[in-house]
């Protein structure tokens, strides 16, 4: 299931971020997160010989550790999505379909005129979608 | 051929079936709104440049949305890194979004490097609005400007934008013309990109 989603601006500052565990280990999900901006930062400025000319926003799983992975995905305002989850056997259409409702809802968050960019996002409507959309990935 | 392709006229509003709703905005409901937006900022300053900024920073705000909005809409997925790009991007996309139709022209600046022009023969802003004489050269069309610059600047292409009437003879109303001028650093980046 999904424990962890983040969305983090265009200069690496964090916009939101919301762990689904009870568990206490929310820091270590926090730290896993800003570990994985290094590695998107890796594969935007080098990319790799064998992938396609740069122009897709889903990044794929940017690393497994033991127990869980993190996927990431990336708008072309350069605002980066980051999903942490502990499936070990999710499809990559789910993730991508996964991505492509919360870039939705974020757009959406965003639109609003008293949401000040850059800041965070405060809208409780954004973090009811988010956890709807979460929460409806949490079963396949 | 009349009759072909006629529409059933339903005697009762009610009858009607309930549609999706026409992506579309009225004009009249726009205009409204907007000359409400310059009467209110009218009211809250002393000079006309001031309120020229304010319309700016309205527009602004709307440009940064419409960015993430079209980047959200867009099928192709390529982030534009070139100036030509950029520029073509604002004239024909984000046109087409927000009035319905590209821009009339784009054009090279001819005295300095770094200035484009981006010109429409009647800003839909602009359509009911007269200015006042004692106004000087102020322009509503500021506020166009702002969305020109909210896009570019969250682009990734700092830019100072500012629109301007420009007397065309033989019309009666001068056509509008948005004027950008590019940062020096976006010049020197693209000078690079080009080798």
């Amino acid at each position: 299931m999904i424990v962890c989603v983040a969305v983090v601006g265009h200069q690496n500052n964090p916009l939101y971020i919301q762990s689904f565990t009870e568990a206490d280990d929310a820091l270590k999900l926090h730290h896993i997160v800003h570990c994985s901006l290094d590695v998107i930062d890796e594969r935007v400025n080098n990319p790799s010989k064998t992938g396609t000319t740069l122009n897709e926003a889903f990044l794929g799983l940017l690393y497994p550790a033991l127990n869980y992975k993190v996927y990431g995905y990336l708008t072309n305002t350069k605002v980066k999505f980051i999903m942490v989850t502990t499936d070990l056997d999710v499809r990559d259409t789910d993730v991508r379909s996964f991505f492509r409702k919360f870039h939705a809802a974020y757009v959406d968050a965003v639109s609003n005129p008293f949401h000040v960019p850059g800041k965070k996002i405060t809208s409780r409507t954004f973090s009811e979608s988010v956890t709807n959309i979460v929460r409806s990935y949490s079963f396949n | 051929m009349i009759g072909v392709g006629k529409m059933k006229l339903y005697s009762n509003v009610l009858d009607k079936p309930l549609s999706k709703g026409k992506q579309e905005v009225s004009l009249s409901a726009f205009a409204l709104l907007f000359s409400e937006l310059v009467q209110y900022n009218q009211t809250q300053v002393d000079n006309i440049a001031e309120l020229e900024r304010r319309l700016d920073d309205a527009g602004y705000a709307v440009g940064a949305r419409v960015l993430e909005l079209l980047c959200n809409r867009d099928k192709g997925n390529r982030r534009e890194t070139r100036l030509l790009g950029i520029l073509s991007f604002v004239h024909s996309t984000v046109w087409k979004v927000l009035f319905g139709k590209v821009a009339d022209s784009l054009e090279k600046g001819t005295e300095h490097e770094d200035e484009y022009m981006i010109s429409e023969k009647e800003l839909l802003v602009n359509r009911f609005i007269s200015i006042p004489k004692d106004m000087g050269t102020f322009n509503c069309g500021a506020f166009v400007a702002g969305i020109v610059k909210g896009v570019l600047d969250n682009a990734g292409f700092p830019a100072v934008v500012t629109a301007h009437f420009v007397p065309i003879e033989g019309q009666h109303r001068p056509r509008t013309t948005i004027l950008i001028k590019f940062a020096h650093e976006v010049l020197k980046r693209e000078a690079r990109l080009s080798q």
